[in-house]
């Protein structure tokens, strides 16, 4: 049996990409379309022409029908439906990991981290500018109190949004 | 026959599938394309663009499993049957065995209105 070179295999790659092919069917389609270059190769064909006539098969029209009854075929049920985020249905049968994806997942948690942020710096601002014009300081004073809150605030976002980060590195495959 | 085979083919495409993976345990999708096309002497050809999506979706519905594995610096994606599959597979090929039956005594001439001369 006649084997393609990493080259040749890059070249069918490269037709599919240039076809526009379902990210999810990227690596079954490359490897349907090497086994047929193979045939080709044993029948005694050059590799170019092999690529000439596998090209012409499939071309955009066939995997712009692929794509059609795939999403068709695979389509959420009624029930995976009814489960579904928004997200999920707008990015079915796209790149999640594009990173869109990730970044609209994760925004509910970075907007709320950004606003307890936020509130737990002016907080500590408004306490510090107290005690500054109090000219003492006393951490049982209402200002001191309002000091620690925010302190504890500050701490809990910049907290979450480390440990998040350090999941997302961990689960990250290398 | 290119345009109505497809027509006949496309409610019969799982049944084939899961009746190709009972027999052989564990296939990859050229593998199911040539065994189809082998064994029936080239009359029935499945396109990669009807195959691929009845596989995934199979899949979806807990079917079928895969495993992909490198084969000459290229994955190759392995399918084979869960036991619900199994069931699934049994079942499909009798359903549409007496689907074939059915269809065969339609197609039968009627007696007593033949006009095929009956050979002996």
């Amino acid at each position: 049996m006649k084997k393609l070179t990493p080259q040749q295999l890059s070249r069918l790659h490269n037709h599919l990409i240039g076809t526009n092919t379902n990210e999810l069917l990227m690596n079954e389609l490359l490897d349907h379309l090497a086994c047929e270059a193979e045939t080709y190769l044993w029948k005694g064909y050059n590799f170019d022409l092999a690529l000439e006539k596998i090209t012409q098969d499939a071309n955009t029209m066939a995997v712009k029908y692929l794509r059609e009854n795939y999403q068709q075929e695979v389509a959420m049920t009624e029930t995976q439906l009814q489960n579904a985020s928004l997200d999920d249905i707008v990015f079915e049968f796209r790149n999640k990991a594009y990173g869109a994806y990730d970044l609209r997942q994760n925004y509910p948690l970075a907007l709320r981290n950004a606003l307890i942020l936020g509130i737990g710096l002016f907080v500590m601002l408004m306490s510090f500018l107290s005690g500054l014009s109090q000219g003492s300081w006393d951490f049982f004073s209402p200002s001191g109190v309002a000091w620690i809150a925010g302190l504890s605030a500050v701490g809990y976002a910049v907290g979450t949004w480390f440990y998040r980060g350090q999941k997302i590195n961990f689960l990250q495959p290398t | 026959m290119e345009a109505t085979s497809n027509e006949f083919l496309r409610g019969t495409l799982k049944t084939i599938v899961l009746k190709l993976l009972a027999e052989q345990g564990r296939m990859y999708g050229y593998e199911i394309t040539q065994s189809v096309k082998e064994r029936t002497n080239g009359e029935i050809t499945l396109t990669f663009g009807a195959l691929y999506p009845v596989l995934h979706k199979l899949e979806q519905e807990d079917f079928l499993v895969t495993v992909s594995e490198e084969v000459d610096g290229r994955l190759r994606k392995y399918y084979s049957l869960t036991p619900s599959g199994s069931e699934s597979a049994i079942q499909k090929v009798s359903d549409f065995e007496r689907f074939v039956e059915a269809m065969q005594k339609l197609l039968q001439p009627n007696e007593g209105l033949t006009l095929n001369p009956i050979k002996s």
